[in-house]
């Protein structure tokens, strides 16, 4: 049995929990653009469907800009203090499944062995809860990746728009049924439905659910998910001896060599460690970092594994493709299409996949 | 027009004026469709010269490719230009960035691709071109100086300069500084340092970037408040005399920051103090890189 | 302690040795003796040191594991870390987080002849190799040392080789390119993969650490799988440009490997595996 919502009543739970001093971050239009921001008020939360924000929610489990530890220099001492920035419960409202899946992605290599305690921390302080899709755009290939418009991965709550302004509420994990007990409506459905055979997952489930990902059936016949753009098996043959290929300079022969693609990524992850401060004290922080940068693999020395920007190129799609699925199990893409939608020439990773899987028999 | 750009491109390889033409196209599969995608190609064969296109999507500036090592390779190249992309041309050769008589520069008309700079468009034919593809006949009411550049290499500047090309720039620099101020502070928080803005625009070529050095770390990597600032500040002085307009950067940035207010700023103030435009007048030497006795003293307090 | 894995711990500077004109080792210890007892580490690690102010690097640990007095770390000046570190005296207080990364296989080592082959400023980490196998001498049978450098000036640990060849079964060959030697010098003149061809060396039951700037590796390999060394027995330690020594940042990335947790101790069998991305 699932649940249900107003829109105007989930408008009124957003500021519910700003009110209670959650952080919470939804699509938001700024300068015509529809990107993830905190919301000020519910005001600010833009439910448009048939756009996807430019950029991703990694932000909130993995800041642009951390501060690690602070550090003061005096005569042969140095005194290390915490970070001074409290993480705060944060709520994802409105967020694409291709965003959500970014948590049980990235958490195998921020647990790898060592266990990173900034993300971590974010990660329990953070509910997501998912809009579902019912539109895609021309860039997003989430089918292409094993991935649907309504993956679960990741989504604390699932939400199902249907028509006449009704949510449909699947709360998929004890942290997602928290935060809407109480809080539904339980409206009659709305004559039109879900789509054919659309049966809610609800229920609570104490952990995240791994289901197969394969998409809806309800999405299929609907029309919604968005085409094949790839085949991804010809790609992965592709990649398991194309390292040395000839063709991957031509493939990445436009790529200016900015960070649009890895920044606006659910997924990339790559970061850099800088101290900054004047004088006597500073801050050690983590940036985020891209592999499509000169400087990323530059050494002292001034040798440079990778000088050519096809090598970053194609490091981008091994390790998306190759090496994070072979070492924690996961693709490091969710489909999202966002490389190639902030792509100011139109590279990104499905334009360049396609045209391998082409030219593979 | 396709048709006549795709032939002249043709012809320019399989005559071996050139070996590569950096022009705007589909990918191979595309075949022709209307909808397919567009972004920079570079055809080195002569019987790929189909994949050419011109549309309305054609917005990137392909002079930024001429300082690539990837495209240097592949030989002397042919570049399709915009009026606007005209310029940036002109400035790389006045930097010692390019050897005019090595490139091949095809002109291409262009009505406008409905971004802002195009409504104050005066080079809706480009300027400096080997070759014109689409002229327009006369009568057409475009207001720009003309095609092919004249014997004596002097096309200069438009009589008069069109005022209104900075109008909404002039209508935003007219608020209150604490006002523009809260603007710059409210729309560089979203800044998350890509560097887009830079890879994109052709007059960034410097083999080591100012952000990329760290001894010492002039301007900090961060993308905070401070670390945006100290980027988009440096780089917009950097640009002092030398950013034409193509407005790349407010394209190209995902998140939506409208870039050229800054850049351009420093450009009027260029044109303004210096009656000095990049781009325009190959003759004319680099406002910064030159000094004149008539030049104005009266900002040294 | 601090569960934040990025904050290093405080170390005391005791010693710092110049070696050549451009490199220094430096002995460091725990501020907090409690860490001090708590800490130990495997010969071919290695820890991400901070200036703080400056930066983070990662060096291996070039002293033995035996040794618990202090841990030592081996730097060329070449960038804004090493350039902070370098101005560093004893007293002053530096970062350390570590061990980082795999060993030295001692134990596949064990009754093996090993074969330790360094190129310039590739030998602090193999010099901590050296050690260890010298403090558990039994455990390994004929020890060769082929150590060589441009020219006599750039010998790192030069003072330690004359020790190392007192000790029983070990061979100490030295050398400098052509032009590198003083008038001076007793060791040989050459270059490497040429001297450890010339040098005579077993191989028949052998282990082999090469590390060295990657010409003299190229050139040095055919060499030793003429003696019949197979690529599982060669050894090499990675250099690569890491920042968080943790599996995360990415940047040290190639291939199938993070440098900083499958390695940076490679066999030549699994080096020949990844990609030419190095």
């Amino acid at each position: 049995m699932s649940e249900s919502l107003s829109i105007a009543a989930l408008g009124k739970l957003v500021d519910c929990w700003i009110a209670e001093g959650r952080h919470v971050t939804g699509p938001r239009r700024i300068n015509g653009r529809l990107l993830y921001a905190r919301l000020d008020s519910a005001a600010d939360l833009d439910l448009t469907e048939d756009e996807r924000p430019r950029n991703s929610i990694k932000q909130v489990l993995f800041p642009r800009h951390e501060e690690l530890y602070g550090y003061k220099l005096g005569h042969k001492r140095i005194e290390l203090t915490e970070s001074e920035t409290p993480i705060a419960e944060q709520i994802v409202v409105a967020a694409r499944p291709c965003d959500a899946a970014l948590g049980p992605i990235l958490d195998h290599v921020f647990n790898w062995d060592y266990k990173d305690t900034q993300y971590n921390r974010r990660r329990e302080l953070t509910t997501i809860v998912t809009l579902a899709c019912r539109h895609h755009d021309a860039h997003c290939f989430c089918t292409s990746v094993g991935s649907a418009p309504d993956d679960p991965r990741g989504s604390d709550v699932m939400l199902h728009a249907m028509d006449e302004g009704i949510l449909e509420v699947c709360c998929l994990t004890e942290k997602g049924s928290r935060l809407f007990a109480g809080r539904c409506d339980n409206l009659p459905s709305p004559s039109s439905g879900r789509g054919a055979g659309g049966e809610g997952i609800s229920g609570d489930i104490a952990n995240q659910p791994v289901l197969p990902l394969t998409p809806a059936i309800s999405h299929r016949e609907n029309g919604t998910a968005p085409p094949r753009r790839f085949d991804l098996d010809k790609v992965q043959e592709f990649l398991a001896q194309g390292f040395e290929d000839s063709r991957w300079p031509d493939l990445a022969r436009r790529c200016l060599g900015c960070g649009a693609c890895a920044y606006t990524c659910p997924t990339c992850h790559c970061f850099d460690i800088v101290d900054e401060g004047a004088g006597k004290e500073g801050v050690r922080a983590r940036n985020w970092d891209a592999c499509q940068f000169v400087p990323f693999t530059l050494h002292a020395s001034g040798h440079n594994p990778r000088s050519r920007q096809n090598q970053r190129q194609r490091q981008r799609i091994y390790h998306k493709f190759r090496i994070y699925p072979e070492k924690f199990g996961p693709l490091l893409c969710t489909g999202c299409g966002n490389c190639t939608r902030n792509c100011p020439v139109g590279l990104g990773v499905a334009p360049v996949l396609a045209e391998i899987a082409r030219n593979t028999p | 027009m396709i048709a006549t750009l795709r032939e002249t491109c043709r012809q320019l390889l399989s005559d071996g004026k050139v070996d590569v033409v950096i022009g705007y196209g589909h990918d191979a599969a595309a075949d022709g469709a209307e909808d397919a995608p567009v972004y920079p190609v570079f055809i080195t064969k002569p019987e790929d010269a189909g994949r050419l296109v011109w549309n309305d999507r054609c917005h990137a500036n392909l002079a930024v490719y001429l300082k690539h090592e990837e495209i240097r390779s592949l030989g002397r190249a042919a570049i399709i230009v915009k009026g606007c992309d005209q310029r940036s041309l002109v400035v790389l050769e006045k930097e010692s960035q390019l050897d005019r008589s090595k490139i091949y520069v095809i002109g291409i008309a262009c009505d406008g691709l409905d971004r802002p700079k195009c409504r104050t468009c005066d080079v809706h034919e480009p300027r400096g071109a080997d070759v014109i593809i689409g002229h327009k006949a006369a009568g057409t009411g475009y207001p720009c100086a003309g095609g092919v550049p004249s014997a004596n290499g002097t096309q200069g500047l438009p009589d008069t300069l069109p005022d209104d090309r900075y109008a909404e720039l002039r209508a935003f620099l007219a608020r209150p500084s604490a006002e523009r101020l809260a603007y710059w502070r409210q729309e560089l928080a979203r800044c998350v340092k890509c560097y887009a803005c830079r890879q994109v625009c052709p007059m960034c070529y410097c083999r080591r970037c100012i952000v990329d050095k760290n001894r010492p770390q002039i301007i900090s990597t961060s993308a905070t408040l401070k670390g945006n600032f100290a980027w988009h500040i440096t780089r917009a002085f950097h640009l002092a005399g030398r950013c034409v307009g193509c407005e790349e950067c407010s394209r190209a940035c995902p998140m939506g920051i409208d870039l050229r207010l800054l850049n351009l700023s420093v450009a009027q103030a260029a044109e303004e103090n210096f009656a000095f435009r990049a781009g325009d007048d190959p003759a004319a030497e680099p406002v910064i890189g030159s000094y004149a006795i008539q030049d104005k003293e009266d900002f040294i307090r | 302690m601090t569960d934040n894995i990025y904050q290093p711990d405080l170390m005391e500077v005791v010693q710092v040795h110049q070696q050549t004109a451009d490199v220094k080792s430096v002995r460091i210890r725990f501020c907090d003796e409690t860490r001090a007892n708590d800490f130990s580490f495997r010969v071919g690690q290695f820890g991400i040191f901070s200036a703080f102010g400056a930066g983070e690097s990662p060096f291996n640990l070039c002293s033995s594991s035996n040794w618990r007095d202090f841990i030592e770390f081996c730097f060329r000046r070449t960038g804004r870390v090493t350039e902070a570190l370098w101005n560093m005296d004893e007293g002053d207080i530096i970062g350390f987080r570590g061990p980082y990364g795999n060993a030295y296989p001692m134990d596949k080592w064990r009754g093996k002849d090993l074969i330790f082959i360094g190129g310039g400023i590739a030998m602090p980490p193999i010099r901590c190799a050296i050690w260890y196998a010298l403090e558990n001498r039994e455990k390994f049978g004929q020890i060769t040392i082929v150590y060589g450098a441009r020219k006599v000036g750039d010998l790192v640990f030069r003072n330690e080789l004359d020790r190392w060849a007192e000790y029983d079964g070990v061979r100490v060959v030295s050398c400098v390119d052509p032009g590198g030697e003083t008038p001076d010098w007793r060791g040989e003149v050459g270059f490497v993969p040429a001297v450890v061809e010339r040098a005579g060396i077993s191989a028949t039951n052998a282990a082999a650490l090469v590390i060295g700037p990657p010409i003299m590796i190229q050139f040095t390999l055919p060499v030793l799988s003429k003696l019949g060394l197979s690529d599982s027995d060669i050894y090499t330690s990675l250099e690569n440009r890491m920042k968080c020594g943790v599996g995360k940042c990415g940047r040290c990335n190639c291939g199938p490997a993070y440098v900083c947790k499958d390695g940076p101790v490679f066999t030549l069998e699994q080096i020949k595996a990844l990609p030419k991305d190095l």
